[in-house]
């Protein structure tokens, strides 16, 4: 057996792929342009792990447990909010917020669905005796009443103005109260019934996972009989697959990759500008980097454009802010961070600087391009005159330090937006006790709280507009990019990707072009 | 009968030792290597949270306690439930047996059936053209890394010609690429023992013999020749088999084969430690079984090492 790391293993591949680039286009009759095809096949770079929904956040479960169960409401490509298992909600008192539920709706046993699933799922996510993996995503509530067996009515601890849209991401999932009580959690997770477009067919680990339509679907069949998911962990047999239609989709295609599926005759690329941002967080309370003008120079030193350019093929834009663009207060008003070598050096003078070690902390491949970013930034780091050094680790090192808030400098993260808004991004996770809680500024943290527990979107704009301005002075996070998701299609699919990594194929997003 | 036995219950008692062995560095290593549940759960989850899944796992009592209920469980054929999966890591890992028993079967054999008859041939036509071409094509096979043959494979044969399938788990036209790359390697070494294996014997002074009493060559080949070079072929042949039924993680995920080596991988990624073990656990004993099977087979082959009555 050859003793080759992971890591030297996805160099090669991504060296041998780019080099299979210059190799004509395979030639395709034209009529590939559509297909009779009934089932949906799609590769994606690892296998699921689980089924039961509120037991994962992984963006390779997410995409599948998304389309076995629907949510109350449900965030579609365009960022908005639309009606999934509630036809409408409003907030009827300051804490109170009621749902319409949908009529007629069955699980794919048969059950009927009412309010009692939709508050016995809700429920169970923060039961402590469940112990599900989305204990936190929905803690605001205090209550859950069903005056009726078509509606819902939830009483928040404080005011919560993001409730529908926390019920549109992980956690809000609905599971079938009865079926669960009846089998177990276990059986549950082998066998899961939902109420959405697919169900399950079979599992075989690491080779295929088959969902078939469900035809009596509320929102319409989808547009196939099955749906086959294919685990296919390399970049460059995955994309091959695609090249010979074995496959009708794949995720995950990497930006220096997409000129040789998009110069296929019969494939393209499709995407969406990721719902988050690719930052270098910063363990602030770490000398030097407890200084904010040294955090200010850091960033002034970093030259994206050149980053999104050479190492993204311009699949991704500088950002301006910590809000990602898309979000709500997004200020659109923000020019792209600047890039000034001269300023940084000046900033370093003016912070009294003397050459202490700089680290910057990075995986390889648990985001892309992560560890040539870091070399990249490491190098213009040098320039501007800081003692920068890059220590790569592994992944589960990463969780670990992630756990122990022991990271020794900057390290790379990709804060996901989970609810289109700056509370579930920035203040989710640089928030008082959040996942990277390095840094604290008493202004800041009273906005961040306030804006949190506010209906009035108004106060909250004001509010995030001036931690916005608080944080480029201190750079919790130093944010480099906002890249694209791209996935790699057959022309015949028709489907527009979702920034937050959703895979949607209801009726409303997918399609197969017949002939 | 007692000669069998003394011959065959220390090698019995050698093959625990190194079960036991194995298992016991992996549940050490795996320990050391870190903890699980910061992978389990969202990355903002609170550290009462954290503390909680630590103490249902049992990962918050002294290694010494765990691992004497690791050792427990296991003679009782029980390794523990997966902790990424939630299902007994041993019907995990069952799932996977099937697919690498196949494909390390067919590699074993292409690599077998190939490389021996090459190798006996360069050697018999040594310095010839075929004999530089084939020990050539041995070389390659011995020095190009598993993941340039497995995706020129791809490239090539599956891309351009459209012979095979790029990857995945399916009929015969599946198996042929991630076989051929996994027997890549077996095939070149056993082609190249053989090769000198079979010169050696070649060169002995009961060949000499057997030519200069008139014996047709074909009978020199068979009858002394091959049957004097065999030791060594079949112990290479016998390692390379442990090797490729043992598990092949790049072949494995190169050609998105679900087998236990990627499995394995997989699972020390996730500290998924129950699984790991168990992965461990019946790899060794494979390659025990296999070699075990060799050292019986020695004594078949060559009257020397059989037990005297």
């Amino acid at each position: 057996m050859s003793q080759v790391t992971r890591r030297e293993l996805l160099k090669s591949a991504a060296a041998l792929g780019a080099a299979a680039t210059l190799s004509p286009a395979l030639a395709r009759p034209a009529h590939a342009q559509t297909t009779q095809k009934q089932e949906l096949v799609v590769g994606q770079s690892g296998d699921i792990s689980k089924l039961d929904p509120h037991f994962s956040t992984s963006s390779n479960d997410i995409r599948w447990s998304f389309n076995l169960f629907d949510n109350l409401t449900s965030r579609h490509p365009d960022g908005k909010l639309y009606p999934g298992l509630a036809t409408e909600w409003k907030l009827t008192g300051q804490t109170t917020w009621t749902f319409k539920l949908r009529s007629g709706v069955k699980f794919h046993n048969g059950d009927p669905f009412t309010s009692a699933d939709a508050k016995a799922s809700i429920e169970r996510t923060y039961d402590p005796n469940v112990k599900s993996m989305v204990a936190t995503v929905l803690t605001t509530i205090d209550r859950i009443e069903t005056p009726d067996a078509g509606t819902l009515v939830i009483h928040t601890k404080k005011p919560d103005p993001l409730l529908p849209g926390r019920l549109g991401f992980y956690g809000g999932q609905i599971v079938p109260e009865k079926y669960l009580k009846s089998v177990g959690p276990d059986a549950f997770n082998a066998k899961p019934v939902g109420t959405g477009p697919v169900k399950l067919g079979s599992w075989t680990k690491d080779d295929k996972l088959v969902l078939e339509a469900n035809p009596d679907y509320w929102g319409g069949k989808p547009d196939f009989d099955r749906l086959v998911m294919r685990p296919i962990p390399e970049t460059a047999p995955r994309i091959a697959a695609l090249l010979k239609g074995e496959v009708d989709a794949i995720t995950q295609l990497p930006a220096d990759q997409g000129e040789r599926v998009a110069g296929n005759a019969t494939t393209r690329v499709a995407g969406a500008l990721y719902a988050g941002l690719y930052v270098l967080a910063v363990n602030s309370k770490r000398p030097p980097l407890d200084n904010p003008l040294v955090k200010q120079a850091l960033s002034h030193a970093i030259d994206r454009e050149a980053i999104v350019k050479e190492l993204w093929r311009n699949r991704g834009i500088v950002p301006s802010q910590p809000i990602a663009k898309g979000d709500n207060h997004f200020d659109g008003s923000l020019p792209p961070l600047p890039y000034n070598p001269g300023a940084a050096r000046d900033l370093l003078k003016k912070a009294g600087y003397k050459g202490e070690e700089i680290f910057i902390e990075t995986t390889v491949g648990y985001l892309t391009n992560d560890k040539q970013m870091s070399e990249a930034i490491q190098g213009m780091w040098k320039d501007a005159g800081v003692n920068a050094k890059v220590e790569v680790i592994e992944y589960s090192v990463r969780a670990q330090k992630n756990r122990e808030k022991s990271f020794k400098g900057v390290f790379w993260s990709d804060p996901t937006s989970t609810l289109t808004d700056p509370d579930g991004m920035m203040w989710r996770l640089l928030g008082p006790g959040g996942p990277q809680d390095y840094w604290r500024h008493a202004r800041w943290d009273e906005l961040g709280n306030a804006a949190r527990f506010s209906v009035d979107e108004k106060f909250r704009g004001e509010a995030y507009k001036e931690m916005t301005k608080i944080f480029l002075e201190h750079f919790p996070w130093i944010p480099i990019l906002q890249p694209y998701e791209d996935y790699g299609l057959q022309k015949f699919v028709e489907f527009t990707p979702n920034p937050n990594q959703q895979f949607e194929i209801r009726r409303f997003n997918f399609k197969f072009k017949r002939a | 009968m007692r000669g069998l036995l003394g011959f065959l219950v220390p090698k019995l008692l050698r093959a625990l030792v190194a079960v036991w062995l194995v298992t016991t560095v992996v549940f050490v290593v795996m320990r050391l290597s870190g903890d699980p549940v910061p992978l389990l759960l969202p990355p903002d989850a609170p550290t009462s949270e954290i503390m909680r899944v630590r103490r249902e796992l049992g990962l918050d009592r002294a290694l010494p306690v765990q691992y004497a209920t690791f050792a427990a469980n296991v003679l009782r054929g029980d390794f523990g439930r997966s902790i990424h999966f939630r299902e007994p890591a041993f019907s995990v890992v069952k799932g996977y047996l099937g697919a690498t028993v196949e494909l390390g079967l067919t590699a074993f054999f292409i690599a077998a059936l190939v490389a021996v008859p090459i190798g006996l041939l360069s050697a018999i036509r040594r310095n010839t053209l075929l004999d530089h071409v084939a020990m050539g094509v041995a070389l390659v096979g011995q020095a190009a890394p598993t993941f340039f043959l497995g995706i020129l494979f791809i490239l090539l044969l599956s891309l351009k010609a459209d012979l095979f399938p790029t990857g995945g788990r399916g009929d015969w036209k599946n198996l042929v690429l991630p076989a051929l790359t996994l027997g890549a390697f077996a095939m070149a070494s056993i082609a190249r023992l053989t090769r000198s294996a079979v010169l050696e014997v070649l060169r002995a002074d009961y060949i000499r013999t057997a030519r200069a009493k008139g014996l047709a060559e074909w009978l020199v080949i068979v009858k002394h020749t091959l049957k004097n070079a065999a030791l060594p072929i079949v112990t290479i042949t016998g390692l390379q088999f442990g090797t490729l039924l043992g598990g092949a993680v790049v072949t494995e995920t190169v050609f998105s084969w679900p087998g236990i080596g990627r499995l394995a991988i997989q699972s020390i990624y996730n500290r998924d430690y129950p699984v790991v073990q168990c992965a461990v656990f019946l790899s060794a004993i494979m390659f025990i079984v296999v070699n075990f099977a060799i050292d019986l087979f020695y004594g078949l082959l060559d009257p020397r090492v059989r037990p005297r009555a």
